[in-house]
């Protein structure tokens, strides 16, 4: 074998004694910090937030989208109390529990992530399976092909390759600004909703309402961050520019949620379809009013946040058993060094696959399940966030300031409960 | 270990257990159990902290007659009630140690503490052990009339386990040196990388009395974690500590520093050190110049065997820098070399010149494949790097090689933020 393809990549040219354009280097540094906090927050547009939220808008137009602006707020002050752990303590967030809380509540939430984690990969199968089945390619080749290179990449990749590859797959969400503005929407209808909330007293409206903050604050997104955060090394001097990036990023996020209602709101919404079950579906809707254009960038999005989130899923799980038992974690590693963590990955992989791949599979009532399990785990991981964000012994001078903590703890409380009705409705059969 | 013959119970037991007063009677809960860390292998038990009538309290160790799964029995009728204040070296077991990460300094890794076994031993009550199994894990998820029913097995003795207390206020500089120094210093290099930040530190902290090893760890650490733990010194301290690394490594750590700061460190070194330095990063670092290092021993032609043995007795330079003694002519061009064994098997009084082989040789521009090939073709552990005039500038050593060969999945073995 040729000896230069066994050779890492070395740092070529003489290095630098004296500093360089400082402007240039603080650009450079803001450009390489599209991180963990971008991977985190557009893993939540994944195929079962797509679904969401053009259901939302095909339904209900405009109507709900000065909920957005509150869920966005609600995201940056999330994440960054999870960001900001990971780099004052160098610790994950199910570590801490561990320490915090004790071996039950540790428990506890691991068995949930696992469970849900495992239901919303298979749901990102059936997202990637749906999104090239609209470039008719079948599922049966689909699926195996996406689920090995996530695996490869994941486990035999670099940790710097995967994140850059993770922050690559965000770039077809740029696909939902242009399908929204194909759809020619009433922007001065679209600027309106925005800041005047309309409220429908109906049960579909509620239920609609809580489904879409779930799908947009989700457990794993918390998880994955202050995990990323501490494997990438970040310090409490990275604070501030890892806030900016939380901050920027679920922004970012958000703005892409609500051009996916609007572009259904404009012509799903406003033709009378107000029925869409899945991303696919929205997808395929939307071609009679915007184009076969707008589909195909429908699908295209769909296929980067179903591959992104399909990666960061399994990873997350991983994290949280390695961190929960004690045992060595960290993307790219071998698999003799770290087997539990490759082990999970795989198991998670190999099952998300396998079942989204079998003809038929009630994608509906699993999404519901997942549902279930993420509402009642959201409250207790908020929970934890929050009271260890605000405990001066572990996060002394960096912990929560008086008026975020007021805040933090409306969102957590409001979000916690909102959560558990949904968990309620759907037992109760409402959903 | 003495503990087998004692009854051996679990931490998780005794705290939520029963506080009794010398009759039996119940007065309140035992909340946490206070050891004190210091000399002995095994810390003993200094107090109770216990719920009496909705009140912290704390029972120092005289007032205690027994201890055991479930309850904590107390000498007196009464209680003598006192506010419960964290003492020098003293540390809450179920807070500061239950659950947290360990260093186990037998096997140079990091475990985390599922449970904590104590016992009577040399007439009161000790740590003796944690146990890191799944199974002390899940012992403690159970309700509490089955986990009582579970025998501990073996576990790992508490003489070979340090905890980190860096979280701990009254208590300073735990992790002991002697401990660690038995580590080799890429184990250690390890621990510290695989630790979070803090409990990184925390190691590092130990080290400090000890600035040889210290480098040494540094030269194993990952570039990434150089960085972390050298950034918040100032720049004479990293001037010290890269006065005490060898050249080549030394310059990969002012290669990890931000650029504004290069040069004053640089400026603190010796000048000797400095120049060396200087004339190590002005080479491309993917080259053999960016891979040599400039500490050898060339010794002209017509020197004696003797004379050349006299200057590896008196080098302080590592012995895989010393593994060959190069000769040159008198216009310092490279003649060839001889390996040290060779060398004290030569006959007393021979002159270099006789004994000296042709050596291969390379350009300081001749770039990592060249060399790797060259080692790999002639079965080299070292390669001299000449100029145009032949005159030897340093050599490369198969572990920097090495080092940077192995295909990265293989070289990373925690962190995983490897430089690339």
């Amino acid at each position: 074998m040729e000896l230069r393809a066994l050779l890492p990549r070395l740092p070529r040219g003489r290095p630098r004694l004296r500093p360089r354009n400082r402007l240039a280097v603080k650009l450079i540094a803001l450009l390489a910090f599209a991180g963990p906090g971008l991977v985190a927050a557009n893993a939540g547009n994944d195929a079962g937030g797509i679904a969401t939220y053009a259901s939302v808008g095909a339904r209900y137009g405009y109507d709900l989208l000065w909920m957005m602006v509150l869920i966005t707020i609600s995201l940056v002050v999330v994440q960054e109390m999870a960001a900001r752990m990971g780099a004052v303590t160098g610790k994950g967030l199910a570590e801490l529990i561990r320490e915090h809380y004790g071996p039950r509540w540790s428990l506890f939430s691991t068995f949930a992530v696992l469970l849900a984690n495992l239901g919303i990969c298979i749901s990102e199968f059936v997202g990637i399976g749906a999104a090239l089945g609209l470039a008719h390619v079948p599922t049966q080749v689909s699926v195996p092909i996406a689920a090995v290179v996530v695996w490869l990449l994941v486990v035999r990749g670099s940790y710097k390759l995967a994140e850059r590859v993770f922050v690559a797959m965000t770039i077809p969400f740029f696909a939902y600004p242009i399908a929204a503005i194909l759809a020619h929407p009433d922007w001065g209808s679209v600027g309106r909703a925005v800041v005047e909330p309309k409220i429908h007293l109906t049960n579909a409206y509620i239920i609609l309402f809580i489904a879409t903050v779930g799908t947009t604050i989700t457990p794993f997104m918390q998880l994955y961050l202050q995990s990323a955060v501490v494997e990438r090394g970040l310090g409490p001097e990275d604070i501030p520019a890892e806030r900016a990036e939380v901050a920027t990023a679920s922004v970012f996020a958000n703005l892409v949620a609500i051009f996916i209602i609007i572009a259904t709101g404009a012509t799903l919404y406003v033709h009378g379809d107000h029925t869409v079950s899945s991303a696919a579906d929205a997808a395929k809707a939307l071609e009679p009013f915007a184009g076969r254009f707008a589909e195909a960038l429908f699908a295209v999005g769909l296929l980067g946040a179903s591959l992104l989130a399909a990666a960061i899923l399994p990873v997350t799980a991983a994290y949280v058993i390695a961190e929960t038992f004690g045992l060595e974690k960290g993307i790219a590693r071998r698999p003799r060094e770290a087997p539990v963590f490759v082990l999970t990955l795989t198991v998670l992989l190999l099952v998300g696959a396998a079942v989204a791949m079998i003809p038929g599979v009630p994608v509906i009532r699993l999404l519901i399940f997942v549902q279930v399990v993420n509402g009642a785990l959201l409250p207790v991981t908020l929970f934890f966030v929050w009271r260890l964000s605000r405990n001066e012994e572990l996060m002394g001078e960096y912990r929560n300031g008086r008026v975020f903590d007021a805040v933090a703890a409306v969102t957590v409380f409001a979000t916690g409960a909102l959560s558990l009705a949904l968990v309620g409705l759907t037992l109760a059969g409402k959903a | 270990m003495a503990a087998a013959e004692t009854l051996v119970f679990h931490l998780s037991l005794v705290v939520g257990g029963e506080l009794r007063d010398a009759a039996g009677e119940r007065l309140g809960r035992v909340d946490d159990l206070i050891v004190r860390l210091g000399d002995e292998d095994y810390p003993p038990v200094t107090g109770v902290v216990a719920t009496v009538a909705g009140r912290q309290v704390f029972v120092a160790a005289e007032q205690i007659v027994e201890l055991g799964p479930g309850f904590v029995t107390l000498i007196a009728q009464q209680l003598d009630l006192q506010h419960f204040r964290r003492r020098p070296q003293e540390v809450l077991l179920k807070k500061d140690v239950l659950d947290r990460q360990l260093i186990n300094l037998d096997g140079a890794r990091l475990v985390r503490a599922n449970e904590i076994e104590l016992a009577r031993l040399e007439g009161w009550y000790r740590v003796v052990g944690v146990d890191v199994s799944l199974r002390g894990l899940l012992r403690r998820v159970m309700p509490r009339a089955l986990a009582g029913r579970v025998e501990p097995r073996a576990f790992l003795d508490w003489a070979s386990v340090e905890p980190f207390t860096g979280h701990v206020p009254t208590v300073r500089l735990r992790v002991p040196h002697p401990k660690l120094a038995k580590l080799h210093p890429a184990q250690v290099a390890d621990l510290v990388e695989a630790a979070s930040h803090n409990e990184g530190e925390e190691i590092m902290a130990a080290l400090a009395s000890d600035p040889e090893l210290e480098a040494d760890v540094f030269e194993e650490l990952e570039d990434s974690h150089q960085l972390e733990f050298v950034e918040d010194r100032s720049d004479p301290e990293i001037a010290e500590l890269l006065g005490r690394m060898e050249t080549d490594d030394a310059a990969d750590l002012v290669l990890q520093l931000p650029e504004e700061r290069r040069e004053d460190v640089i400026g603190l070194l010796s000048p000797f050190q400095a120049r060396r330095l200087r004339t190590l990063l002005g080479y491309d670092p993917a080259t053999a110049g960016g891979l040599m290092s400039p500490e050898f021993i060339c010794v002209y032609a017509d020197a004696t065997r003797e004379e050349a043995l006299e200057r590896v007795e008196r080098s302080s330079l590592p012995a895989e820098s010393l593994s060959w003694v190069y000769g040159m002519n008198t216009h310092r061009r490279l003649r060839g070399g001889i390996a040290l064994a060779d060398l004290v098997r030569t006959a007393e009084g021979e002159r270099l010149w006789n004994v000296l082989r042709p050596v291969q040789t390379v350009r300081a521009d001749a770039d990592l494949e060249e060399v790797a090939r060259l080692m790999t073709d002639f079965d080299l552990t070292v390669v001299p790097v000449v100029d145009e005039e032949e005159r030897i500038l340093g050599i490369v050593t198969v572990d920097d090689v090495l080092e940077l060969v192995l295909p990265e999945p293989w070289r990373r073995r925690f962190g995983l933020l490897g430089s690339d």
